[in-house]
């Protein structure tokens, strides 16, 4: 009994504060002759400030346009904003900012949702051997990041040297897939010196600290600072839970003036590695075994970056490489 | 039950904690074992960089679960996680023919450490759920467990990624952890 009560009396807190909502929400809209929407857009800049408001909006929408206007297609995008103006009762002619406004938004929010299912098919698709275009993309990996040095057969112990676990790196893609060598390739074609300069880093051993008695004494003549691939497919795990959390959106409607894209994924990826390494230099973990530790760190550290709605992950690039707005 | 008396019952009656060391070649499966018997999603495995360890509830026992990564060139750091581990699984990936000799080899190599002396060890042969997988006696006999005599040691076929399997290796744990403790 006294727990129907607590929940009854719950219910009831939640009914009136959504009916004061809905009431403040009225009395705003009179007083400033303006609906949420509208509000939103002249209050707060465009970018994750604004669509991140109007979407929450939209979702939280009695009407049912509204709610359904963030999963429509894209092509469908200018109809749908034609019909909320309609049904909101905003004249194009006397508000012609507006519509492209939330045009934009909505853009954006249908963008970021597409992007990720097309990420989540990357991941599903496991790496296979038979498939050419698979093997290719290995292939132009191995070319990348290994220029001088031919590999001497697809099955080889030279796998390891770009950071592999085994002598073929089949096995190593595991659950982010191709979405593993997507990556990796985007990072080491695109962003080369960076990578280079990474995989250079993390095959230096941390002799410099150690005397070398103590070093062989201790048997990790094998340990390395890290294995570059296997990092690259553990901080696209990480990229790929930032982004089907929801927590990219910030970064992505920041850096993103239209759809946010895969090109837009990899070079968050890229960012995050290279931040990564950045970050493993400062932490000067003593070996490879806390890696989960320092990477559990960096996890929170960009969350609460991206909290900062202003934030944009990719300082890296310049605007013109990308088609980026920079706001 | 309310949040107190729960932790009030957490609170007057500690389980034992054990702890189990997951040791194998890289690819083995010791990652998707772990999330496996902690109950978690396992469609999101990565490469396993330095190592794992969750804490699992079990017939009245805290199993804490060390998953250590099996690359070839994080073997040298197993030794560091050897000191009071009361069970050694050990998990072979039943389909990579190829490696069973170097798996072979990593085991004979764990079962000759003096930290490791009379550990009570279950290997599972995994991934029985491919079609290519050796049967567990095949993988018995190559690995020549029966020459084993200084530890009680049980052989189980599994599969982590159905489940299929693994509980009964964590009878086979439950039921022999005292043995070890005494």
């Amino acid at each position: 009994m006294k727990h129907f009560l607590r929940v009854l009396t719950q219910f009831l807190v939640f009914l009136y504060c959504k009916c004061l909502w809905q009431g403040l929400k009225f009395v705003v809209r009179k007083v400033t002759g303006r609906c949420e929407l509208q509000r939103i857009c002249y209050n707060n800049k465009p970018g994750a400030r604004r669509t991140l408001k109007i979407e929450s909006s939209l979702k939280c929408s009695k009407s049912e346009l509204l709610q359904s206007a963030v999963s429509v297609h894209p092509d469908a995008v200018e109809k749908t904003i034609d019909d909320i103006m309609v049904l909101k009762k905003i004249h194009p002619d006397t508000n012609p900012q507006l519509g492209i406004s939330l045009q934009a938004c909505l853009f954006q929010i249908v963008g970021y949702r597409n992007l990720v299912l097309e990420v989540e098919k990357l991941r599903r698709e496991p790496y296979d051997c038979e498939n050419p275009e698979h093997e290719d993309m290995l292939m132009q990996l191995w070319k990348a990041l290994r220029p001088e040095s031919p590999l001497t057969g697809r099955i080889s112990k030279q796998w390891c040297e770009i950071g592999f676990q085994g002598s073929d790196p089949k096995t190593d893609f595991r659950g982010m897939g191709l979405l593993g060598l997507h990556n990796l390739l985007y990072f080491s074609e695109h962003d080369k010196a960076t990578a280079l300069q990474m995989l250079h880093d993390s095959l230096q051993t941390k002799l410099s600290k150690m005397s070398k008695a103590e070093w062989e004494k201790k048997k990790f003549d094998k340990a390395i600072g890290y294995s570059f691939a296997i990092v690259g497919i553990n901080i696209t795990d990480l990229a790929y839970s930032l982004l089907v959390s929801g927590a990219l959106k910030t970064h992505l409607y920041n850096v993103a003036p239209e759809m946010p894209s895969l090109v837009h994924f990899q070079q968050t990826f890229c960012y995050l590695m290279q931040e990564f390494h950045r970050f493993w230099v400062e932490e000067d973990p003593c070996d490879i075994m806390e890696f989960n530790r320092v990477r559990n760190k960096f996890h929170k550290r960009v969350l609460k970056q991206l909290k900062n709605l202003d934030m944009a992950l990719c300082p890296h690039f310049t605007a013109s490489d990308l088609h980026l707005v920079n706001l | 039950m309310g949040l107190l008396s729960i932790l009030r019952k957490l609170k007057s009656a500690p389980d034992q904690e054990v702890r189990i060391l997951l040791l194998g070649l890289d690819n083995g499966g010791k990652t998707t074992l772990l999330k496996q018997l902690a109950s978690e999603d396992i469609s999101h495995i990565t490469p396993t960089q330095g190592f794992n360890i969750k804490s699992v509830q079990s017939q009245g026992f805290k199993l804490n679960v060390w998953d250590i990564g099996g690359q070839r060139k994080i073997r040298p750091y197993w030794r560091n996680y050897f000191e009071n581990t009361d069970i050694l699984i050990y998990v072979i990936d039943s389909a990579d023919r190829k490696r069973f000799e170097e798996t072979g080899q990593e085991l004979a190599e764990l079962l000759d450490e003096e930290k490791l002396s009379g550990v009570p060890v279950l290997v599972f042969a995994n991934k029985q759920d491919l079609l290519t997988a050796a049967p567990a006696s095949e993988i018995a006999e190559g690995l020549n467990l029966h020459t084993i005599r200084d530890r009680i040691w049980q052989i189980q076929s599994c599969s982590a990624l159905t489940g299929e399997g693994v509980q009964d290796g964590m009878n086979w744990v439950c039921k022999n952890v005292t043995a070890k403790k005494k």
